[in-house]
């Protein structure tokens, strides 16, 4: 063993890149980077939920006065980079909020979550759901939209009011067909809570960073990848099977490869016996 | 006053924009009353049917279900369209919920029946249109005349007074379109009254008790089955009549 890690170190590239000493050493630090990236999703994602609802209902209102702000939020959104959404409101929040510095540096904002601190914590949530609300909104609109109209007349037509409609008939039916959309922008938030290494914050990359800083050498760029695929290949995975599951219930028939290689082992399990 | 009608439609008109679909349209259907309603693609048929629970808002002229007028803000349209049943061409059973829950969900959202009630009525009502053994599927393994039926199952389980019935046939393999004809013939022979838009003749002669015909946004014709089919004598009906045998 000794003598494997030996003999790869000696190899320049894989020393730079991939070496199995530095990855080693800096799993502690990425481990931390990987909790705090993790805790930034779930809180973040988990927020977002509500907000690109609220945001899709908005924009598919008759009323201009509600729809004009939520198509210009959402436009504005998805149409510059994160990175400058985050500078932005990271740097912007404490200006807006009054008694920031009080709260900063207060007890509060010294909790420490998942290894960042709160004043920090609630600024990089802040940009967080503002960026991933946005196109969550664009899921769930087009998504309810694509529940014919005839659904909703039929609820209608038996009595439910809107609100039981939306409840009951169209936001189940939505759900279940962006499923996967919506687990994707899961994934790529994830990816995207790296850029918060720009505002100091240590999640995975900065943490990376660092300790490249300190042995100048890749390789612990390469453990923390890693750190990211180790979430990202699973549920890439998830998501192909749902959208293979979802083509199954919208058209009553499995994919043509699954049916054909059912079809297929029946015949030999026929042959078989004969 | 004679009988109060079931529904009274008085010179109702809608228009989509600047197309006006409905120009002024009469009618009263009295409780019991079976009213086949026919005219071209495009005529304000389903315009007209939609009026009624307000699924589209009239843009002037009133409508009444018994006592209640639909057209009145002040009424809970809700309230109302538990007491109209409608079918449409397209089945619209919810893809998510089986054939029973299908029929039970309004039971116990809009009517607040308890679980177990809400169950009982929808399992007599698949199997009054012939579907019990077909309760706990999802309408995605149902034929197109097996969804319609769930669908007239659904409408019938709130109990309505008066049914509304959309070319619930149109959509449908012609092998299919006897068992759903069958199930809306014993409804009204049962005493339903029912609006149906349909061009199903065999059906009209059978159980109608009037024949209407709408054209160009408003009823050209009306009479016995017998009268506007056999002997029609507005020019409009004698040619769409012409055409569709
Ligand atoms: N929601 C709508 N918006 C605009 N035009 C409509 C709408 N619904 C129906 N129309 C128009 O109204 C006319 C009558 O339609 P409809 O009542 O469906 O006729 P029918 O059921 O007799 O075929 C048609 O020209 C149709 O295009
Ligand atoms: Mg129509």
């Amino acid at each position: 063993m000794e003598g494997i890690i030996e003999y790869l170190e000696s190899i320049k590239f894989v020393h730079l890149f991939m070496s199995p000493t530095i990855i080693w050493q800096s799993l502690p630090l990425l481990w931390k980077g990987f909790q705090a990236a993790a805790a930034l999703l779930i809180v973040g994602y988990l927020l977002s939920l509500p907000a690109g609802l609220t945001a899709a209902f908005m924009k598919m209102s008759r009323n201009p006065i509600v729809r004009i702000p939520a198509t210009f939020y959402i436009d504005f959104i998805r149409g510059t980079p994160l990175l400058v959404q985050i500078l932005v409101i990271y740097f912007g929040f404490p200006l807006l909020m009054p008694g920031w510095r009080e709260f900063a540096t207060g007890p509060i904002g010294q909790i420490s979550v998942a290894g960042i601190d709160m004043s920090q914590f609630v600024r990089a949530i802040a940009a967080l759901v503002i960026n991933s609300g946005a196109y969550l909104a664009e899921i769930f609109r087009a998504g309810i939209q694509s529940i014919s109209k005839g659904q909703l007349e039929a609820a209608r037509s038996l009595g439910m009011t809107t609100m039981q409609a939306m409840t009951y008939v169209i936001i189940p039916q939505t759900v279940r067909r962006i499923l996967p959309t919506m687990m994707s922008e899961f994934i790529l938030l994830f990816k995207d809570t790296a850029l918060f290494f720009a505002v100091g914050i240590f999640e995975l990359t900065l943490q990376a960073r660092t300790i490249q800083a300190r042995t100048f050498n890749m390789s612990p760029y390469i453990g923390a990848a890693g750190f990211y695929l180790m979430l990202t290949l699973p549920l890439g995975r998830l998501v192909a099977y749902l959208e293979a599951k979802l083509a199954v219930s919208e058209t009553g028939r499995e994919p043509e490869n699954r049916q054909e290689r059912k079809r297929r082992k029946a015949a030999r399990a026929k042959e078989a016996s004969a | 006053m004679t009988e109060q009608a079931m529904v009274r439609i008085e010179d109702l008109h809608k228009s989509f924009g600047a197309l006006e679909v409905l120009k002024g349209v009469d009618l009263e259907v009295a409780r019991g009353e079976v009213v086949v309603i026919l005219g071209p693609s495009g005529s304000g048929k389903s315009t007209m049917l939609r009026c009624v629970n307000r699924l589209e808002e009239p843009t002037s002229g009133r409508i009444f279900i018994e006592n209640d007028e639909v057209t009145d803000h002040k009424t809970n349209i809700n309230h109302i369209r538990a007491r109209v049943g409608m079918v449409f061409q397209s089945f619209n059973l919810f893809p998510h919920l089986t054939a029973k829950s299908n029929v039970m969900l309004a039971l116990r959202k809009v009517k607040k029946i308890s679980k177990e009630e809400a169950e009982q009525i929808a399992l007599e009502g698949l199997a009054r249109v012939g579907l019990d053994d077909k309760a706990d599927v999802y309408p995605i393994m149902l034929s197109g005349g097996q969804q319609q039926r769930v669908a007239i199952a659904r409408a019938l389980a709130m109990d309505p007074h008066v049914m509304l019935f959309d070319e619930v046939t149109s959509a449908l393999d012609p092998e299919l379109v006897r068992e759903v004809l069958d199930v809306m013939k014993g409804l009204a022979k049962g005493g339903m009254t029912m609006l149906v838009v349909t061009h199903e003749m065999g059906f009209a002669r059978d159980v109608a008790s009037r024949a209407v015909f709408m054209d160009e946004g408003v009823i050209q014709e009306q009479g016995t089955p017998e009268e506007v089919f056999d002997n029609p004598q507005n020019e409009r009906t004698k040619d769409f009549l012409g055409h569709i045998r």
